[in-house]
């Protein structure tokens, strides 16, 4: 299992687009990957579940992951998290 | 019925006849609620099929969102395709499934629980997306029951659309020029439906109730968006009457077009701005196509209705930072929360009182609750820096109450700039509404960037009648001597102390009125977006 924390970068948080590219991401890797905030953990594959967490610009968020690629998956995600969204 | 007629809410300008498209909300009833024992493998891939279905669909709809070039809209079908093939989505309705509940009513149930959850959330943003979910396993059921979406979709003659209700999803899959007007039964002039026909520069009729099912037969509908009606199969001269108005209207139009896009200058060289007057995010677009040149009065009270709490600071840096980046190098002047006795604020004590438009209201209730003011405050000074935005008070009174304002803007920015967030510089202005700010002016200028003159409270206050009331109606226009002479005394002060004048009443739009108010000095005309080509051209013949 992999965990990383991260402060998340993009202004719309966990919303919209860059929660489309998160999901999209995420759904590349076979592992199961969740994502906490305050203790809450969801499916980083699921964007109803991953919208309940609420995660806005700012938050500090878990990334974890269990599988064969769950290194990949970790650093891509918070790499995710960590960036400004392109235009 | 031949010749039925529908009355209702004049949502959006203009008359059109073609023929009728029924958009029928049905209520989403599963067919089955349960299902025999040995058919659950069945059914799972009969669910399974009908995500599939509607995923392609959506996203379908997606791809032709992008290429008419609509990103925006494009984005939300995106979004509404990933919740289809929601895997959480999936297994808990294969859950329901599996204890024999029939898929149609399990995807509606499952639909329902996380739309109750957002539905709970603080941000309005979130709660919206309960309607996302809800339109999206509405569309899985209707798939399963074999119906599909409605249509509006396909629609390939160009149609007046009869609805109870259009959603921002039905409003968004109508293909561009399918949509000749709009009547539903239920709404306002405010309701989506009615700023999205205003913005597509359409007919709409609203809240005409349930008498729209006697026209859901029908097979030709002409809409007077104007004057708010619509009239079922008419007889052929109502037709007539109708195209003829399509005639002037178009003439009209036509004339106008060349003025829209252009600067209004008087033939003496004066620059004059014109502006439109917005209540919400979503009308900014559709005023830009109007020609606008700006906002002159972003009224705010729209983000505390209707809700049970205040809204917090980073929902309203979102909605000004949305309309200072819609408009980018063009100024929007945000309204700071004017509301008083006569309407309701969530989590403000208000007393009952007897003269509510006399009573604690805009900016003196404001002052004394901060916990209102500075998240605004604060909210706008965040969002600046995306565009070119402004702050004006409204009824403002005096200096005390000008000052005891600025102090507490300051307070916000120096707040901003300890914590080490970004935030932008704003002009200062007051709205001139109340007779002691127009007769006091000279006081105030000097202090302010700009004035933007409210008529409608400023001919309440200056006439002593009430803007409701219908007796009244020779005492409701700014063109009487007494309010035409504030005005003037605004705009001396004004002149003398180098700050420029807005109107952002309603008679900044009047015809009649606009050679008064350029004469008189005034250098920004804000109004209602529709308004906005023939107050140029009026400005131009000047």
């Amino acid at each position: 299992m992999v965990e990383k924390e991260a402060t998340i970068v993009p202004e719309a948080g966990l919303h919209a687009r860059p929660a489309a590219r998160f999901i999209k991401e995420a759904k590349s890797f076979s592992s199961d990957i969740f994502v906490s905030k305050d203790g809450q953990e969801v499916s980083a594959k699921s964007p109803l579940r991953l919208m309940t967490l609420g995660a806005k610009h700012g938050d500090k968020v878990v990334v974890r992951a269990e599988g064969e690629d769950e290194e990949a998956a970790v650093d891509a995600l918070i790499a995710i998290l960590s960036e400004e969204e392109e235009e | 019925m031949a010749g039925t007629r529908l009355t209702g809410v004049a949502a959006s300008e203009g008359v059109a006849v073609g023929p009728v498209f029924v958009h029928v909300v049905k209520e989403l009833k599963p067919e089955r609620e349960t299902i025999p024992e040995g058919e659950v493998e069945e059914e799972l891939g009969r669910f399974r099929a009908a995500v599939e279905a509607t995923a392609e669909k959506l996203a379908a709809t997606a791809e032709k969102m992008r290429e008419g070039g609509s990103e925006k809209e494009a984005g939300i079908f995106d979004a509404h395709a990933e919740i289809a093939e929601d895997p959480e989505l999936h297994s808990e309705v294969e859950g329901q499934v599996r204890a024999l509940t029939s898929p149609e009513a399990a995807v509606i149930a499952v639909g329902e629980e996380f739309a109750g959850m957002f539905a709970a959330m603080e941000d309005e943003y979130m709660a919206a997306r309960a309607d996302d979910v809800r339109d999206v396993a509405a569309q899985i059921a209707s798939e399963l029951m074999g119906g599909g979406p409605s249509g509006l979709e396909s629609l390939a003659e160009p149609s007046v659309i009869l609805a109870s209700n259009l959603a921002p999803s039905d409003t968004a899959r109508i293909p561009p020029g399918m949509a000749l007007g709009f009547v539903v039964s239920g709404g306002s002039r405010t309701s989506h439906v009615s700023i999205m026909a205003r913005s597509f520069g359409i007919p709409a009729v609203v809240g005409v109730g349930e008498e729209i099912e006697d026209a859901f037969g029908a097979g030709v509908v002409a809409i007077d968006g104007t004057e708010g009606y619509a009239v079922a199969d008419p007889e052929d001269d109502v037709i007539s009457d109708f195209e003829q108005k399509q005639r002037k209207d178009a003439a009209e139009a036509a004339a106008l077009e060349e003025y829209k896009h252009a600067d209004a200058r008087t033939s003496d060289g004066r620059r004059i701005e014109v502006a439109a007057n917005i209540g919400s995010a979503e009308e900014a677009e559709g005023a830009i196509k109007w020609g606008a040149e700006g906002v002159g009065l972003f009224r705010t009270e729209f983000l505390f209705m209707k809700r049970p709490d205040l809204p917090s600071e980073d929902e309203q840096y979102e909605a000004y930072r949305n309309v200072a980046e819609e408009f980018g190098e063009r100024p929007v002047i945000i309204r700071t929360i004017d509301v008083g006795g006569d309407k309701d604020l969530p989590g403000v004590d208000q007393p009952e009182e007897e003269n509510p438009f006399l009573g604690w209201r805009g900016i003196r209730m404001c002052l004394d609750v901060p916990e209102l003011f500075k998240p605004q405050l604060r909210a706008i000074l965040r969002a600046a820096p995306h565009g070119k935005l402004r702050i004006m008070f409204p009824m403002i009174v005096d200096n005390v109450e000008l000052r005891a304002a600025k102090e507490i803007l300051d307070e916000c920015r120096k707040e901003l700039e300890t914590e080490g967030t970004e935030y932008g510089e704003v002009e200062v202005g007051v709205m001139v509404e109340t007779p002691a700010a127009a007769i006091r002016a000279a006081d105030i200028a000097p202090e302010v960037a700009f004035f933007s003159i409210g008529t409608n409270d400023l001919v309440q206050y200056t006439l002593a009648a009430d803007r409701g009331n219908e007796r009244l109606t020779r005492l409701q226009s700014a063109d009487h001597p007494a309010v035409l002479d504030l005005i003037g005394k605004t705009c001396e002060a004004a002149r003398e102390a180098g700050i420029w004048v807005g109107v952002c009443g309603e008679a900044a739009g009047e015809p009649a009125l606009i050679p008064r108010l350029v004469e008189l000095g005034v250098a920004e005309l804000s109004m209602s977006a529709p308004s906005i080509p023939k107050a140029k051209k009026i400005v131009s013949e000047l």
